[in-house]
């Protein structure tokens, strides 16, 4: 490898001049030099150095490939979606998605954000195939009547215990996902809500999901319908309104919201039981312990090879941070949960990559990290990429991102018994909901996380129509102030970037580092654009 | 109609949270305590030796400081109570049962003992995990709830007997308040009632505001005052209906209504007597608690549970309002910010108005009433579109 | 050399030219940012008015 090297060295030399990074440093431009204005289309590819660009292009193929094969999967099915549903027109950005999730990024860093986004490429496309295959909206298919749609925020791992069915969550293609992908999209599902009188002060998530659910946009399958009050109330509102429009019955899974408490289990293990119950009722399949302790192993691995990771982010030298931990972590556990082992190989690889950077003491993206931040509180999904951002913009690292932080504990693989507590434990602590409701220690939690991870800063999310969220604001700045971290509100309205621009989110940032830190851009060109026709 | 007797000390017993009666009973010694949410059983804070006092904050019409604890982006109910509890409006209470059963709710208890807005050294604050659903996994767990963050603090922290006999006694108590809120409530099915809609709703705050046994006897003189009481010549609205919603404890809102020209003749919303005034029946094989548990989680029509029975015991209950009340609409209210009320807003009148073509009109209101004139206009042009209706027979 | 390999070598070099114009027209995609000018000055806005002209059925 070395002598590769020392060949491509001039090459690089000859073509820095073209890496943004390398623009940025020497005041000839910067990140935001390639793109047409306004509309987040480059020109041309970053420039990554040779090696970099070409693992780049590679990772690309890997990605084309999969679209291929998904299309190859059920050819008729993916044509009639396209057609059918506007949300799987917005999956055609993913490939614009991945180059803005990843700007700025070089060795292992990137090598690590594409292993991990080809592992959701991978499993999402396979998803959609399968989806639009048995949708019986589209004419059904083999397993039409063998899925069980679920809420996203349920996690599949305990209903893997039905041997040959197949638990889906269904709002995840047309807008839990997707919203990630292209910021125009859930905002028309939102009017669409709104049209029909729901006021605008909702969580925009949570209306999306009332919008795609008016605009009868979710695919069709299941014999059954398997909500949840996680994680919050707009959530469990927007969960009636789809029960009456999916028209199947329905099992509400309500799990404690005070889930701390020692009353919360024996509650919330016996609402899985009645969970379990009523599918095996409906489905006419016996719950299978075997079956589930099966994915039950990949889960634990997956934990296991998760806590080691967080020991390395600890410390200044770990090249996996931001976006590309905190979009992996939330895909491979709300929505992969242990059913997939191709995310166990991907595990099994990046940890070596990461051991490897600590041993050498590996400084990522360029050492040039300014600061160390938590990221607590829902994030803006119509800017996934807000943490590159901050990084490239004003360096600093998002070291964790709160969801990353849910049910993190092991689960037995032996004993139904010991496996259900743990389960119960585990399901409890999902996504937006471990930290956001069920307490004041959960959200006050945010000072022991910042503290572990030796953050100097906190980047609070601001969900403006987070009601949970909203009522913690100055109790949240006064301990911040006390304990001496920095602390900047990104105000965002989750899924809706006309309420709150990107460029707004990002002017968050850009006062608090220029205005009361004083400090200057790493690259003056991403400090204010306008991205708002971009995906 | 001849002014009701007590219907001035009624109002002005609702100018402030620590009313007369309330001093009277602290004066005699009675615990008073706190809450905000039907799912904290009343009749268990009326144990003998305490009373209930569910929070309002009449006039209040800025939220500054409660504003910058929770901005202004959450329930102005929430932040009322939080701005009159740093006001001082609050410092009678020697405690708060409060419930997890929306978020800001949650938010705003939570301050109760984060800054601790009220001065009284042994104020404590307990918040159950309110359950979603109907059924028997969900009414264990209130059971649970209510007797480690109710019964139990009642007896540890302030000395209250929670025995099975002290429950019965306050069940009683609480039934025969019940009786007589309901047969004044009654009075509103008549074709033309001696009673208006705003009477009641003062009735109905006072009821549950008040120390009940100091409240009581002057319901009961109202009562028996209400059956003898001449109506109106002629029944003096266009037309009547039922107002369904979230917190409503602003009487002036239902006056708003009946100065726009309808009656309304039944309240099914918080603070409403529907439900609250339903009498707790204890079979002979349970225990009072356990009555009590199951009474408040089957009559309960908080729009936060989730499963298809309650959420069509919600639409029925509402429909049954309207048949034995003989209502021409409904109105569907919605506190601003308040993300239940807002969804149920739009699924059940949108149900009311298209497949059971009832009128129904939504509103969303701020706390205080805010936006009056634009309030007014919309009640007024439904009232029309309810007389236009009658006109044309219905069609 | 004789025919076999001559064969071999004609099919070997016939694939690395393939695979090279493969990797040039490929790689000239990838680096123009091709695939995304596409996707969104052409096919996006064929789906979108696709879209905006579908008659749904809207309710609650």
């Amino acid at each position: 490898m070395k002598a590769i090297d020392k060949l491509i060295a001039p090459l690089d030399k000859a073509l820095e001049r073209f890496d943004p990074l390398w623009q940025a440093e020497h005041g000839t431009g910067g990140l935001r030099s390639r793109y047409y204005d306004k509309t987040g289309v480059a020109k041309w590819r970053e420039w990554r150095g040779v090696k970099d660009t070409l693992y780049d292009y590679t990772a690309w193929i890997k990605n084309i490939i999969c679209m291929v094969q998904m299309v190859a999967m059920a050819p008729l099915p993916i044509l009639k979606g396209f057609w059918e549903y506007r949300w799987m027109g917005s999956y055609l950005g993913t490939f614009m998605f991945i180059d803005r999730l990843f700007e700025g990024y070089r060795g292992p860093e990137l090598r690590i954000a594409h292993m991990n986004m080809h592992a959701i490429v991978q499993s999402l496309t396979k998803r959609i195939a399968f989806a639009l295959k048995n949708d019986a909206r589209l004419g059904g298919g083999p397993d039409t009547e063998n899925i069980i749609p679920h809420d996203e925020t349920i996690t599949p791992l305990f209903l893997k215990g039905f041997k040959g069915l197949y638990p889906f969550p269904l709002q995840t293609l047309p807008e839990f996902i997707i919203c990630d992908v292209d910021q125009h999209i859930e905002p028309y599902y939102v009017d669409v809500a709104e049209s029909f009188g729901l006021p605008a002060d909702v969580c925009s998530r949570c209306a999306a999901e009332t919008g795609v659910a008016i605009d009868d946009a979710f695919p069709l399958f299941g014999k059954v319908m398997l909500s949840t009050n996680m994680p919050c109330n707009a959530s469990e509102a927007t969960s009636m309104f789809q029960r009456r429009r999916i028209g199947k019955p329905d099992f509400p899974i309500t799990l404690a919201m005070q889930h701390n408490e020692k009353e919360a289990l024996p509650y919330s293990r016996q609402t899985l039981l009645d969970a379990i119950a009523f599918v095996e009722e409906h489905y006419g399949v016996k719950y299978d312990w075997d079956e589930f302790f099966k994915y039950a192993k990949l889960m634990n691995e997956q934990n296991t090879i998760e806590l080691e990771k967080w020991d390395f982010f600890k410390t200044p030298y770990s090249p996996l941070s931001g976006v590309s931990e905190s979009l992996y972590r939330l895909y491979s556990w709300q929505s992969v949960n242990g059913q997939d082992p191709y995310f166990n190989k991907v595990d099994r690889k990046v940890i070596e990559i990461i051991r490897k950077a600590y041993e050498q003491k590996y400084l990522p993206f360029g050492g040039k990290t300014r600061h160390r931040a938590f990221l607590w509180g829902p994030s803006a999904v119509y800017y996934t990429d807000f943490p590159t951002w901050v990084q490239n913009c004003w360096g600093i690292t998002i070291v964790l991102n709160m969801d990353s932080t849910m049910g993190f504990n092991m689960i037995d693989t032996e004993d139904p018994e010991k496996a259900l507590d743990d389960l119960t434990r585990f399901t409890e602590k999902a996504c937006m909901r471990h930290h956001a409701v069920g307490g004041w220690d959960n959200i006050n939690a945010l000072w022991t996380w910042a503290k572990e991870f030796n953050c100097d800063m906190i980047l609070f999310n601001d969900n403006i129509a987070c009601k949970g969220m909203l009522g913690t604001h100055a109790l949240m700045e006064e301990q911040a102030r006390e304990m001496g971290f920095h602390f900047i509100f990104v105000e965002h309205d989750l899924e809706d970037s006309r309420t709150v621009s990107r460029q707004d989110m990002r002017n968050c940032v850009n006062n608090y580092m220029s205005v009361v830190l004083g400090e200057k851009p790493l690259d003056p060109t991403i400090v204010e654009f306008d991205d708002a026709a971009a995906y | 109609m001849k002014d009701l007797k007590h219907l001035i000390y009624f109002e002005n017993l609702l100018q402030d949270a620590q009313n007369e009666l309330v001093d009277k009973a602290k004066a005699q010694g009675q615990k008073a305590l706190g809450y905000n949410c039907y799912y904290i059983p009343e009749v268990l804070l009326n144990l003998p030796g305490c009373f209930s006092s569910r929070l309002r904050a009449p006039r209040c019409t800025s939220t500054d400081i409660a504003g910058y604890y929770m901005t202004g982006r959450t329930c102005p109910y929430a932040r009322s109570i939080l701005e009159r509890a740093i006001e001082g409006g609050y410092n009678y209470l020697d405690c708060l049962f409060g419930a997890e059963s929306c978020a800001t709710m949650d938010r705003m208890e939570q301050h109760f003992f984060l800054i601790n807005p009220v001065k009284n050294d042994k104020f404590f604050v307990t918040q159950i995990d309110p359950p979603m659903k109907g059924d028997q996994t969900n009414l264990e767990y209130y059971k649970v709830q209510l007797r480690v963050k109710v019964l139990e603090p009642l007896r540890d922290r302030l000395g209250v007997v929670i025995s099975d006999a002290a429950i019965r006694k306050a069940v009683e108590q609480h039934n025969r308040l019940c009786r007589v809120i309901t047969e004044i409530g009654n009075l509103r099915k008549l074709p033309n009632p001696p009673i208006t809609g705003y009477e009641f709703h003062v009735i109905q705050l006072v009821s549950q505001v008040c120390p009940h046994d100091l409240i009581l006897p002057y319901l009961e003189e109202t009562l028996e005052e209400l059956k003898t009481r001449e109506p109106e010549a002629k029944f003096p609205f266009r037309a009547r209906v039922v107002v369904v919603g979230s917190e409503i404890d602003d009487e002036n809102f239902t006056k708003l209504i009946e100065s726009c020209g309808a009656m309304v003749v039944a309240d099914r919303y918080c603070f409403g007597s529907f439900p609250s005034r339903e009498e707790i029946e204890i079979f002979n094989n349970e225990s009072a608690f356990d009555a009590v548990c199951r009474h408040y989680l089957h009559w309960n029509q908080c729009a936060r549970f989730m499963d298809g029975r309650k959420i069509d015991q919600r639409k029925e209950e509402v429909l049954r309002l309207h048949d034995e009340f003989k209502a021409d609409g409904i109105i569907y209210e919605n506190m601003k910010f308040c993300e239940f009320w807002s969804y149920e807003k739009v699924m059940e009148s949108s149900i009311f108005i298209n497949e059971l073509h009832i009128p129904t009109c939504t509103i969303e209101k701020e706390y205080a009433l805010g936006a009056v004139g634009q309030l007014r206009t919309r009640f007024q042009a439904f009232i029309e579109s309810l007389e236009i209706k009658q006109i044309q027979g219905g069609k | 050399m004789n025919k076999f390999w001559k064969t071999l070598l004609k099919i070997l070099g016939k694939t690395l030219l393939i695979g090279f114009i493969t990797f040039v027209l490929t790689f000239a995609l990838y680096m123009f940012n091709g695939e995304n000018k596409l996707i969104y000055y052409v096919v996006r806005p064929f789906l979108n008015k696709h879209y905006d002209s579908q008659v749904r059925d809207r309710k609650v």
